[in-house]
């Protein structure tokens, strides 16, 4: 009965709930989530994601596991790789997709679709070097497609490159014979990506439970 | 000291008449004295008052509310196809070979986030959250000191269960165990005969019904014109041991199963004597054309009693129905579908055979305050031309999910063990792979 609680506590609960726009509920719900995955233990790993069997049958798990591990999307202009994550950076990084339910003016939207685009796009740029080279676009591309034999080895690549070729003439306005095309540097990427409605299309709808519940947790 | 003796002698003597006149007797007549029913009654309005004074001293909300199925999230319903088109969106689609684009990322990446916080198959190996207290706390969590009254009651629920309840259960569940192996043993020294039969059914219905006494059960069948019969295959959906006792109340079966050591064994060995069930040997497991044999060699003998078999192979947490195996659907016969669905609300009735070993799993149950269940008959199925066991096998759950108010899940219970086979990772792969390639 009333079991020393290691972790947050209801009023560290509240400043993130102000930092990051999630409720009081979402975030005690939340909360169950990260100490089920990671045994309630104080900080999560990548192996304890393999307990969301779900998450198995994703094709691109590796990364999107890999993003929450990943210092750029912490908010704090760090960048590198982490071994284990505590809630708030779980959390901060769940907020990426959450919704926001209030009214936006057109800036607050625009900084939104940024924020967004510049997850997918950290998630894209493995190696961190401003740009998404022909390899991380074909690795993705190869990741998303079946292996199976139902599909050419080097399909997979052959859609890579034409992509990459459309991405190239598209944006670069001007390109000298020489020049040899880098990668899809953030603003290519937001230019390309203008017609996506990423902040509808990338949201999880997380419900506002209304309970009075007393779980007994058995 | 010899009057303590005495005194105590006449305890027990007290004690073991009570447990035979007012338990054992009604028991073996299939009667009931209608104190379980009063138990329960009693029961349900003090957890009910309980929760309303844990409602009020929230005090934030003062309404019973139930709460939502365990939803996190608002999933979108759409199939993959659908929703990569809504993100194209009236984007024009300038790529030559294939229709790829760089934003269908997201729609993984969305989907992949929806299953981190939610996902609906590992929260079916977990016992399932109930919208009330029903002033057990297990493990607990989630108690906070609410008002004196309710830790009082809590409290008095605590020594009632565990002083006067546990060891009422267990003396009865002994009595029934004992009872079942001595008296199939009897039973097996007689010649083959109908007689035979009918005193080994009586013997076994006897013992099942102390057994459920044991527990506390109270068990509601519905539709009892649809109940096995003779030559046919009774299919249910499993959450625990406990199911064979439920089941056995009202009617006898053919058991299947492994052959133990020990104690099991032993009873194993004396339930054979009295009326053939089927027990394997681990090595005849392994051979699945035996095994079919034999159970066919038994289903075709329309003497013999209908065989009870638990498809899902594993035991489930009562709110859903996972992928139940062909073997049984291919044998041919009557299928008889039974629903199990235990109410959560007296005790929780799942067996975490991860978590505790059966001893513990027992003991749990006897110091729970009942175990109210529903058992549904459901009229016999057959499969039909062309269809194959897989189809006849899910057409079967359905039907059984449907009665019981269960979620029908195609997932492998076997998951609770193992990884998620690598054909079923290639999916999604394979279905985006059509959409960009064709």
């Amino acid at each position: 009965m009333g079991a020393a609680q290691s972790g947050p506590t209801e009023h560290e609960f509240q400043d993130i709930a102000d930092r990051t726009g999630f409720s009081l509920e979402q975030i005690r719900n939340l909360n169950k989530r990260f100490k089920w995955l990671n045994n309630h233990q104080e900080t999560l790993r990548r192996e304890d994601f393999e307990k969301v069997l779900n998450l198995s049958r994703n094709p691109i798990r590796a990364q999107i596991i890999q993003a929450f591990f990943d210092k750029r999307n912490f908010g704090m202009n760090e960048v590198g790789l982490v071994e284990e994550i505590g809630f708030e950076e779980f959390l901060t990084v769940m907020s990426y997709f959450k919704p926001s339910n209030k009214k936006l003016t057109e800036d607050e939207t625009e900084a939104l679709r940024t924020k967004k685009l510049r997850f997918l796009f950290n998630m894209h740029d493995t190696d961190n070097d401003g740009t998404i080279t022909l390899e991380e676009y074909r690795d993705l591309v190869e990741k998303l497609l079946s292996t199976c034999e139902t599909l050419e080895q080097d399909t997979a690549k052959d859609i890579a490159d034409a992509a990459m070729l459309e991405v190239a003439r598209t944006t670069v306005v001007h390109m000298e014979p020489h020049e040899v095309y880098e990668g899809v540097t953030f603003e290519q990427f937001q230019q390309i990506l203008k017609g996506l409605e990423l902040e509808t299309k990338m949201n999880v709808r997380f419900l506002q439970v209304n309970t009075t519940t007393m779980h007994c947790g058995k | 000291m010899e009057d303590a003796w005495d005194i105590a002698c006449l305890l027990i003597q007290l004690w073991f008449s009570v447990v035979v006149g007012l338990i054992m007797l009604p028991a073996m007549c299939g009667a009931s004295l209608g104190v379980t029913e009063i138990y329960i009654k009693v029961l349900v309005k003090t957890l009910e008052w309980a929760t309303l004074r844990i409602q009020r001293g929230r005090r934030d909300r003062p309404t019973l509310q139930s709460q939502l199925s365990n939803g996190l999230i608002d999933k979108e319903d759409g199939s993959m196809e659908e929703e990569i088109e809504e993100l194209r969106g009236s984007r024009p689609k300038p790529l030559a070979g294939g229709e790829f684009s760089l934003g269908d990322a997201s729609y993984f990446c969305r989907k992949g986030i929806e299953s981190i916080v939610e996902d609906e198959v590992t929260h079916r190996f977990t016992s399932e959250e109930l919208a009330s207290w029903n002033l057990l706390t297990r493990t607990n969590n989630n108690f906070h000191y609410i008002s004196a009254r309710v830790t009082i009651i809590w409290g008095l629920g605590v020594m009632i269960r565990y002083c006067v309840l546990a060891p009422l259960r267990i003396t009865l569940a002994s009595i029934g165990i004992g009872w079942l192996a001595i008296g199939t043993t009897l039973v097996g020294l007689l010649p083959r005969s109908r007689e035979k039969d009918w005193l080994s059914d009586r013997v076994h219905l006897t013992c099942y019904r102390i057994c459920a006494r044991g527990l506390s059960a109270t068990i509601r069948y519905h539709n009892k014109e649809n109940r096995p019969k003779k030559g046919g295959i009774c299919v249910a959906n499993h959450t625990s041991p406990i199911d064979i006792v439920i089941l056995a109340n009202d009617g006898c079966y053919a058991m299947v199963g492994q052959v133990h050591g020990g104690l099991m064994g032993v009873m194993q060995k004396s339930m054979l004597m009295s009326c053939p069930h089927i027990w394997f040997e681990r090595s005849e497991m392994k051979d699945r054309n035996a095994v079919a044999n034999r159970l066919r060699a038994h289903v075709a003998d329309k003497t013999k009693l209908p065989i009870l078999i638990f498809p899902e192979g594993t035991c489930i947490n009562n709110t859903s129905v996972m992928m139940f195996k062909k073997g049984s659907f291919e044998i041919g016969g009557n299928i008889h579908p039974v629903a199990i669905k235990y109410d959560p609300q007296f005790g929780d009735a799942f067996w975490n055979s991860g978590k505790y070993n059966m001893v513990s799993y027992l003991l749990r149950m006897m110091t729970s305050w009942a175990i109210v269940c529903n058992v549904w008959y459901l009229p016999p199925m057959t499969r039909q031309e062309g269809e194959d066991a897989v189809t006849f096998a899910n057409r079967v759950k359905s039907a059984i999910a449907h009665q019981g108010g269960l979620v029908d899940l195609s997932w492998d219970g076997g998951l609770k063990r193992e990884k998620v086979k690598e054909a079923y990772k290639e999916e999604q792969q394979r279905m985006y792979s059509s959409m960009i390639v064709g």
